[in-house]
């Protein structure tokens, strides 16, 4: 398995931890009642900012950790140039990306004209942004193995 | 399988210089070697520009190197 596979498999993996383990410790403060995330749609600009950090450090924290492991692992020390194919692959990759992302918002916005109750649309806003990620990694792996 | 209409002759070129090896190949054209690899297997289609730096690396005309197979489905 090449080392573009291996750290898109983290990232997939690294990305529902994260999302999860923030996703239930926000999910437990609204049901303790700290907040009400129906009704106070400040919190959620709130809640998204800190999210955008947390997930930041934790992703850097998380690929020194996988880069160490590889390390050992593989014994190279040297991260692989990214040439040509690597570019047209992250490219093709990052366009399935945007059309999961931008579908999911559609739907949101269907849903929500249907009746979905209006904090609905930042729950989708989640999902779909982590669905997304998970498209753009797969199909990285996708296009590693299968050819592009 | 994503399979290209560009087949080439990569691995008896490198095999007549003296058993070149895919990651020396890579380095002499500046890719990495799963690029090689790609590219021989015919699952990677390479530039124009990469097309010429392979073909430069084996002193070999860009058609000895490439072929345009059109009936490829």
């Amino acid at each position: 398995m090449s080392y573009q596979e291996k750290q898109n498999i983290v990232n997939i993996f690294s990305g529902l931890l994260i999302t999860g383990i923030y996703a239930i410790l926000v999910y437990q403060r609204h049901l303790r009642g700290v907040f009400d995330l129906t009704e106070d749609f400040r919190k959620w600009g709130v809640i998204f900012l800190i999210f955008m950090g947390v997930s930041i450090v934790a992703r850097i924290i998380l690929y020194i950790i996988f880069h160490i492991i590889n390390a050992i692992a593989t014994r190279e020390e040297k991260l692989p140039i990214e040439d040509e194919r690597d570019k047209l692959i992250k490219l093709k990759s990052t366009r399935n990306s945007y059309y999961t992302f931008s579908g999911g918002c559609i739907t949101a916005i269907v849903w929500l004209a249907l009746g979905m109750p209006v904090y609905g649309i930042f729950v989708a806003f989640v999902a779909t942004g982590l669905l997304a990620e998970i498209v753009d990694n797969g199909s990285q792996i996708y296009y590693y193995r299968k050819g592009v | 399988m994503v399979k290209s209409k560009i087949q080439n002759n990569i691995r008896k070129l490198r095999f007549n210089s003296g058993e070149m090896t895919q990651q020396q190949l890579a380095d002499e054209v500046g890719v990495s070697r799963q690029t090689i690899v790609a590219i021989e297997k015919g699952n990677y289609s390479p530039s124009l520009e990469l097309a010429f730096r392979i073909s430069h690396v084996f002193n070999t005309p860009l058609e000895e190197v490439f072929t345009y197979n059109s009936e490829t489905p």
